[in-house]
């Protein structure tokens, strides 16, 4: 071999012993070829088999998949048509107490009062807690907390509804354990989420708080407070939100927010503004703020970053998070604008979907706005009539035909719900609506 | 009536007539699945396929597996084969392609296992005295330090005197980085062997010795 032009030189060393590695390696008797020519004859042969077998369990699996769809459509399509067989009836034992008349639950004792349903749900009232069990029927149970501390354990169910009623707040449970006590004197509610999910509806925000296990949220109706927390930094919460058991006054190690419809106490050099944070921070920021509760924070961020700059380069978790903080805090254009941005700029996603009926609540939350509100969810029902929130739509948008129209514009959309959604939370409307001969 | 069988196992035999067929009329053969056409492109090119990975290797063992990858994946793929003229280049294509992938799973075995590189070198061949293996040995292991890619264009060059373009077609990359890998290949291995006075010493008294 000669060096092409431009080509190093090797030096003497390397020379030899690539030659002598080039002089090493011998070419293959005929006997050795023979041999590797049987080894690869057989495993073509083997190779062709095996894609034989491999065709037929293939054909084998895809006809056993197809039979297996067609069963579960079958029996889909049977479930639809057939009606749901209704639950049983609940039934209750109570411990410590009785039931008075109008549900008024009196404690016998001093440990308390236990109510355990038959399908596994318990509720405790704590000693001295006052409270009313307003309803118990097959769909499920509503009970009120007038004063006090109360715990419950839930069964999970699609089939019941189980509703609290805590002072001027309700929450919506959706199969989980938790601890609600209200102060009717301080007006001081909290809940603490250990599992599942709960829907706490109330005075002080716009809209309804989903919690998550872990969480807990303090209203101070009083000082117009409301923090959000992971369970956690516990004295913190109660000395900040001024809980009446808390002896030491640790530091605060969060800040609380203030219902006002402006920001209060900005300090542009303690809050970077949001370019900042997305490239240091990363995107959960707000999204962190907002399950703390911090909805004042994330105004405060966009104020100082300008509103329209928020808007055009807000990643779409801070657009929904944005949007969500100022529906709580009923800055009903803020909100409006941060979910048609979160639309325009993210079309494709599933949050623009969602985006679409939180529109129709932020219109119904404005003055006027029930048309556009029902607009919007109809346009969120043709585009996902099974989605996440399309019971929500269909019972909000008759609730806003009945008020707009009257009931008999109102009754066919109810009639679709009770069809589509017949153990959805509009039903008790839905069947009230008075039939139009 | 019932018949008897042999047990004797069979094995293939190319007609006479087979052996002055073109490379075109074998790569249509192949391409249709003709059983000859397969014996004949083993016969008349696993020789330089096999003979190309055991210096790429440095392991008979290794290289007689490979060749049997590389023949196994070009019957496999004889129908893709455009251009019945080009069935060298094609083998030589596949052959580079599990070259490469052979010499990325050594260096990664190599690390796994924590041997020494030279450790994996098998170097069982009859005609070398043993100052010759020793010497390939330690050469093998320096060979391990290049990437991939640059040991294989060296070994094209150096072992089988492919010309550069012939390379750059094989491996699929362009001239210029046929030129570089060269370039790289040549001036670390020429620093690492001066470098390893093992190695000079041994060569040194190789050299004597004749």
């Amino acid at each position: 071999m000669t060096p092409t032009s431009g080509e190093p030189q090797d030096s003497q060393a390397l020379a030899a012993l690539t030659r002598l590695e080039r002089d090493r390696v011998e070419r293959p008797t005929t006997a050795e070829l023979d041999r590797g020519l049987d080894a690869l004859l057989a495993r073509i042969a083997a190779g062709r088999a095996r894609r034989r077998g491999f065709v037929r369990w293939s054909l084998v699996g895809a006809t056993a998949g197809l039979c297996i769809l067609v069963v579960l459509q079958v029996v889909s399509v049977a479930r639809r048509h057939l009606p749901a067989p209704a639950p049983p009836a609940l039934a209750y034992q109570i411990e410590g107490g009785r039931v008075l008349e109008g549900g008024y639950l009196r404690e016998s004792g001093h440990d308390g009062i236990k109510l355990f349903f038959n399908e596994g749900t318990k509720f405790v009232l704590m000693p001295g807690t006052r409270g009313r069990l307003r309803a118990v029927d097959k769909e499920g149970a509503r009970l009120a907390i007038e004063h006090g501390t109360a715990s419950f354990e839930v069964t999970q169910s699609s089939d019941r509804r189980w509703l609290v009623e805590v002072g001027p707040f309700l929450v919506e449970v959706k199969g989980t354990v938790f601890t609600v006590s209200w102060d009717a004197s301080s007006e001081r509610f909290e809940l603490r989420l250990r599992h599942g999910r709960v829907v706490v509806s109330g005075p002080v925000s716009g809209a309804d708080i989903t919690l998550r296990a872990g969480q807990r949220l303090v209203v101070n109706l009083a000082k117009a407070e409301t923090l959000i927390t992971e369970d956690k930094p516990e004295k913190a919460v109660d000395e900040i939100v001024g809980a009446p058991a808390s002896p030491v006054a640790p530091p605060p190690a969060v800040r609380p927010s203030v219902a006002t419809d402006k920001p209060a106490g900005r300090n542009p050099a303690a809050t970077p503004a949001p370019s900042t944070v997305a490239s240091t921070q990363g995107e959960r920021r707000w999204a962190d703020e907002l399950a703390s509760g911090h909805w004042d924070r994330i105004l405060e961020d966009v104020e100082r970053a300008g509103i329209k700059a928020t808007l055009d380069k807000a990643s779409s978790e801070d657009l929904f998070a944005l949007a969500d903080a100022a529906r709580y805090r009923r800055r009903t254009d803020l909100a409006r604008a941060a979910l048609l941005a979160e639309r325009s700029r993210f079309p494709g996603s599933p949050r623009s979907l969602d985006a679409v009926f939180l529109l129709g609540r932020v219109e119904e939350s404005g003055e006027h706005g029930m048309d556009r509100a029902i607009e919007w969810y109809d346009a969120y029902l043709a585009r996902a009539p099974s989605g996440a929130y399309a019971a929500e739509a269909l019972g909000r948008k008759m609730i806003l035909t009945n008020d707009l129209e009257g009931p008999a514009r109102a009754r066919p959309i109810a009639e679709d719900y009770l069809r589509r959604f017949p153990k959805g939370s509009y039903g008790k409307w839905a069947r009230a609506l008075p039939r139009v001969p | 009536m019932p018949t008897r069988r042999s047990h004797v196992p069979l094995s293939l035999v190319v007609g006479k007539a087979r052996q002055g067929t073109s490379d075109v009329d074998l790569a249509r053969g192949l391409i249709a699945g003709e059983v000859w056409a397969i014996a004949e492109t083993w016969h008349r090119f696993a020789p330089m396929v096999l003979m190309m990975a055991d210096r790429a290797l440095g392991s008979r063992s290794e290289a007689e597996d490979l060749g049997q990858e590389v023949f196994y994946r070009v019957f496999r793929k004889a129908k893709t084969l455009r251009d019945p003229n080009s069935l060298r280049s094609f083998i030589y294509s596949f052959a580079s392609r599990e070259l490469k992938s052979e010499l990325r799973r050594k260096r990664v075995r190599a690390w796994l296992s924590f041997h020494q590189p030279e450790d994996l070198v098998d170097l069982s061949c009859e005609t070398l005295d043993v100052e010759s293996r020793d010497l390939l040995q330690k050469f093998h292991a320096q060979l391990d330090r290049l990437t991939p890619r640059d040991r294989l264009v060296f070994t094209l060059r150096h072992m089988e005197s492919m010309t550069v373009e012939e390379i750059a077609a094989t491996m699929d990359i362009s001239v210029s980085t046929v030129k570089r890998s060269m370039g790289h290949a040549a001036i670390r291995l020429s620093r690492w062997i001066e470098a390893d006075p093992g190695l000079v010493e041994l060569l040194d008294a190789r050299r004597g010795k004749r």
